[in-house]
């Protein structure tokens, strides 16, 4: 294993590790726009310039390889000078337009001229490079070329993740820009990881554009419950509004994030949230609506139905399976074999629920039916009315229809309501309450509330608590996590 | 001395092969291709694209266990602003690079080669292509050349244009149907050049040279010229001599000797004022410093200079420095590829400062910035266009600052240039 010497400090690195992977293990940040740890290296920014020792030139610390003996200074007065240089160049044609530009605040053009630079500049306005302003380049971004700094994160983003090299650098010189290659459109299912990888304010999301100073924004940890994935993610809210989703990049799941899972927080103040309950087709409060459904659930007795769900946390699972318990019905089930896996090659997984294997957990506690058997049960009319979450009811709609078996169900977003639901109960978003979801790999992840529910909206296990009070029977529960008593 | 490569009669087969065309290709195939490179190494030969690295060496940088296809190419792509050498060989004396080709493939290995030309060479173009279909039909191209069971296919690729693909990598993109743009190195096309395999490139002079070299013998080749710089070198002259042209001379004669021998000397009524030694891109010496130096790779270093590709641009009193240069930076800004930062913003910067400058709009601080952008574009960029203008950029206003300062000072140009404002 090669031993260097940056700054001072003896590091021992595994062969292949270039002198900025080097000097970040060793906490030695190298400052960089084109190199990205994801991306092949293209080592033309030349920010990441370095001095070591025996090379008559500064090298990039992206593309050089540690070589046994080697000396590295990252902070010499030659190193420095070429930073204030590099940034000099960047910002020549640059339009200098921060106080509009959203990305102020987290660009990397004003951070590394604020760290390394500082200096007046030398370039007369009226000679600057003008090139296309803002424009829509397909259905999530917008693209101002004139604030680009050429590093080419989102040619090779386009070429080497999604392989549909949407993107190149046209003509040469200072007149390079980027643009869509003929016949293109820029809508693969990842485009605002550009956004994302973008350094400056040339890639901006067109739907977070705007709408927040990012200095306003807080960070909270999250999940994707977009599919069996899970990508971990982080929440940017402010005020009890969540205004964007980022991926958190980790080794195990993801280093992006896929557009439709950066829109998931859409549905929080989407106009079909649910706030309150519905039967049939009327509007009418969480009370009312809870204690009609137990009516019919009552009704219903031994031919009601329970059906737990993968797009829910194990413990609102474990809620349902509790419900079923005080209403004595053997009509339970939580068996969602869903296929599994990849199924692009980057994120996006073949089973679009998120807790399969979580649901699964009930199966193996509780017991109950197999899909395929609840299947048949509602089809040979041994059911008559099912309490399910709206998006695993919608996986029996036609069964559900045929039968004429009633549907009580639960709901974040009338979007997700299947048609015919005799009442529908609204529950919280799992942005806004605690839940814990396992992943197609087996990982166990807990989500924590990021902002709060709208009034009235209570979680899913406070809901079932309620709706068993109606039936004259009692859960017990306090909270999500007492519906896990007796399972762990 | 006797011409090696600018010959007469010889841009045809026939008259190649009366001449004793082909028979170091005979000679070259019978030898080891180890025993060709040392033969290579012996004479000294350095490539004469402008970086002057020894062929020989190049060469044998090609892993000698390397699984896969390797590739010899040829840089036809001459495109340094003076330098006309390339053009001129491959109309007169087309076989002498073919014939160095196919010694070149078998001493490294290469079944194919391309020889990538410059793509305003049309004419150039056919030439070769009708070079190569002659030799091929007498069989010293192609499958089994000469019954040895050697094979050795040669393509000629015209490029589009863009000045940047004469350097190596760039060209080899070129040629893969790529953007031309340089590559980052490491990786050297030695381990993976063209479509990722082993692959030596030469210039055209270069490999021309191989033939003579195998014929007479590396020592024979090594005693020409001067020094550590051996054998001929063509020199393209231009400017106001009386006969501009190519010349094929020793390395190592005097300037002046090609200007007064071979070029007829100077205009009349024209002064020296400076040369531009090795192309465009190589500082500029002044009349007093270009005078008696030797035109090589060392004196020309000794000298702050380069010998380059041998485009001698001669530069008389009547020229202003400043118009010069501004013409330079155009090129220079237009030709960036674009790719690494200080090249891509800093060309387009010195072009601007310069029409200041030459429109009379500068100022004096434009003059050291002129300098101070040159020097932060120098050795920063992945392959040398940066150096390539930044080197004149430094040299034209150190060694002639008072034209820089008289133009500032709203005077234009010295007393004897043309050029009024």
């Amino acid at each position: 294993m090669p031993k260097i010497t940056l700054d001072g400090k003896i590091l021992e690195v595994d062969k292949g590790t270039t002198v900025l992977e080097a000097a970040q293990a060793a906490g030695v940040y190298i400052p960089r726009y084109c190199y990205h740890p994801k991306l092949s290296v293209s080592g033309n920014c030349r920010m990441c310039l370095v001095e070591v020792e025996k090379s008559p030139k500064l090298l990039t610390a992206c593309s050089t390889e540690c070589a046994d003996g080697m000396v590295v200074n990252t902070a010499s007065d030659k190193v420095k000078a070429a930073r204030r240089d590099v940034l000099e160049f960047l910002l020549i044609n640059h339009p200098l337009d921060c106080p509009i530009c959203d990305q102020a605040g987290e660009c990397g053009l004003q951070d590394y001229y604020m760290e390394y630079s500082r200096a007046r500049s030398r370039f007369p306005a009226e000679d600057k490079v003008l090139r296309q302003k803002r424009r829509a380049l397909g259905p999530h971004l917008m693209l101002d070329n004139e604030r680009c700094i050429l590093c080419t994160r989102c040619v090779r983003f386009c070429s080497e993740v999604t392989k549909t090299a949407e993107l190149e650098v046209m003509e040469r010189a200072d007149h390079s820009f980027i643009d869509l290659k003929a016949g293109k459109t820029l809508d693969n299912d990842y485009s605002l990881n550009i956004a994302d990888l973008c350094p400056v304010g040339a890639w901006t999301s067109r739907d977070f554009r705007f709408k927040q100073r990012v200095w306003f924004l807080k960070k909270a940890p999250t999940v994707c419950l977009g599919c069996a994935t899970g990508c971990l993610t982080e929440a940017h809210h402010n005020e009890g509004e969540v205004y964007r989703l980022m991926p958190r990049p980790n080794a195990e799941t993801n280093t992006w994030l896929c557009d439709r899972g950066r829109m998931a927080y859409k549905s929080l103040r989407a106009g079909d949230r649910l706030v309150k309950g519905f039967i049939k087709n009327g509007l009418i409060d969480l009370e009312p609506a809870l204690r009609e459904a137990a009516t019919r659930i009552d009704e219903a007795k031994g031919a009601a139905a329970v059906l737990g769900s993968p797009w829910l946390s194990v413990e609102d699972n474990a809620a349902l399976a509790l419900l079923a318990a005080a209403m004595k019905t053997e009509n339970v089930c939580f068996d969602f074999k869903f296929e599994t896996g990849i199924k692009d090659g980057i994120l996006i997984n073949k089973d679009p629920s998120p807790n399969a294997a979580g649901a699964a957990l009930l199966k193996a506690a509780r017991g109950g039916l197999g899909l395929d058997e609840f299947r048949a049960r509602l089809n040979s009319g041994a059911i008559k009315l099912v309490i399910a979450e709206a998006r695993a009811a919608a996986l029996l709609k036609d069964e559900l229809k045929a039968s004429g078996a009633r549907l009580i169900a639960f709901a974040t977003n009338r979007g997700d309501i299947p048609a015919g639901a005799y009442a529908t109960l609204p529950y919280a978003s799992y942005f806004e309450v605690p839940g814990t979801f396992i992943n197609y790999q087996g990982r166990r992840r807990a989500v924590e509330p990021v902002v709060a529910a709208p009034a009235g909206v209570k979680p899913l296990w406070e809901v079932l608590n309620k709706l068993a009070a109606y039936s004259g029977a009692s859960l017990r529960l306090d909270s999500a996590a007492d519906a896990m008593k007796g399972m762990e | 001395m006797e011409n090696i490569l600018l010959r007469d009669k010889v841009a045809e087969l026939e008259g190649y092969f009366a001449a004793g065309g082909y028979r170091a290709l005979k000679k070259a195939l019978a030898m080891t291709p180890a025993a060709v490179i040392d033969e290579v190494k012996k004479s000294g030969l350095r490539g004469r694209g402008g970086a002057g690295f020894p062929a020989g060496l190049k060469w044998s940088f090609i892993p000698g266990d390397a699984p896969g296809p390797r590739y010899l190419v040829c840089n036809a792509d001459e495109g340094e602003p003076g330098t006309f050498k390339d053009r001129e060989l491959i109309l007169k004396n087309p076989h002498a690079l073919l014939e160095g080709m196919a010694i070149a493939g078998h001493a490294i290995g290469a079944a194919s080669g391309y020889i990538y030309i410059r793509g305003e060479f049309a004419a150039e173009a056919v030439k070769l292509e009708k070079a190569i279909a002659a030799a091929r039909a007498k069989g010293f191209l192609g499958r089994n050349i000469l019954g040895t069971g050697t094979d050795f296919e040669l393509h000629v690729h015209r490029g589009a244009g863009a000045y940047i693909c004469g350097e190596e990598t760039a060209l080899l993109e070129s040629l893969e149907g790529f953007k031309g743009q340089p590559r980052l190195k490491p990786p050297f096309p030695a381990v993976k050049g063209l479509f990722a395999s082993p692959t030596v490139i030469n210039n055209v002079e270069t490999l021309a040279a191989v033939p003579a070299i195998i014929e007479r013998g590396g020592d024979w080749y090594a005693a020409i010229g001067n020094g550590k710089s051996t054998g001929t070198k063509l020199f393209c002259v231009s400017g106001p001599v009386n006969k501009p042209g190519v010349y094929e001379l020793p390395l190592g004669v005097t300037f002046k000797e090609l200007l007064e021998k071979s070029c007829g000397g100077l205009q009349e009524g024209k002064r020296l004022k400076a040369v531009i030694p090795g192309g465009s891109s190589t500082p500029v010496l002044t009349a007093e410093e270009a005078w008696l130096v030797k035109l090589d790779y060392e004196s020309l270093a000794a000298a702050g200079s380069m010998l380059g590709s041998g485009a001698v641009i001669v530069i008389d009193h009547g020229q202003c420095m400043v118009k010069l240069l501004q013409v330079l930076a155009r090129f220079y800004h237009h030709e960036s590829c674009g790719q690494c930062t200080p090249c891509r913003e800093g060309c387009g910067w010195l072009e601007k400062l310069l029409n200041r400058l030459e429109s009379g709009r500068g100022t004096k601080k434009d003059i050291d910035t002129i300098v101070s952008v040159a020097e932060n574009m120098m050795g920063r960029t992945i392959c040398p266009l940066a150096d390539a203008m930044a080197m004149p950029a430094i040299s034209f206003v150190k060694k002639f600052r008072s034209e820089f300062e008289a133009h500032a000072a709203g005077r234009c140009c010295p007393p004897d240039a043309p050029v009024k404002h």
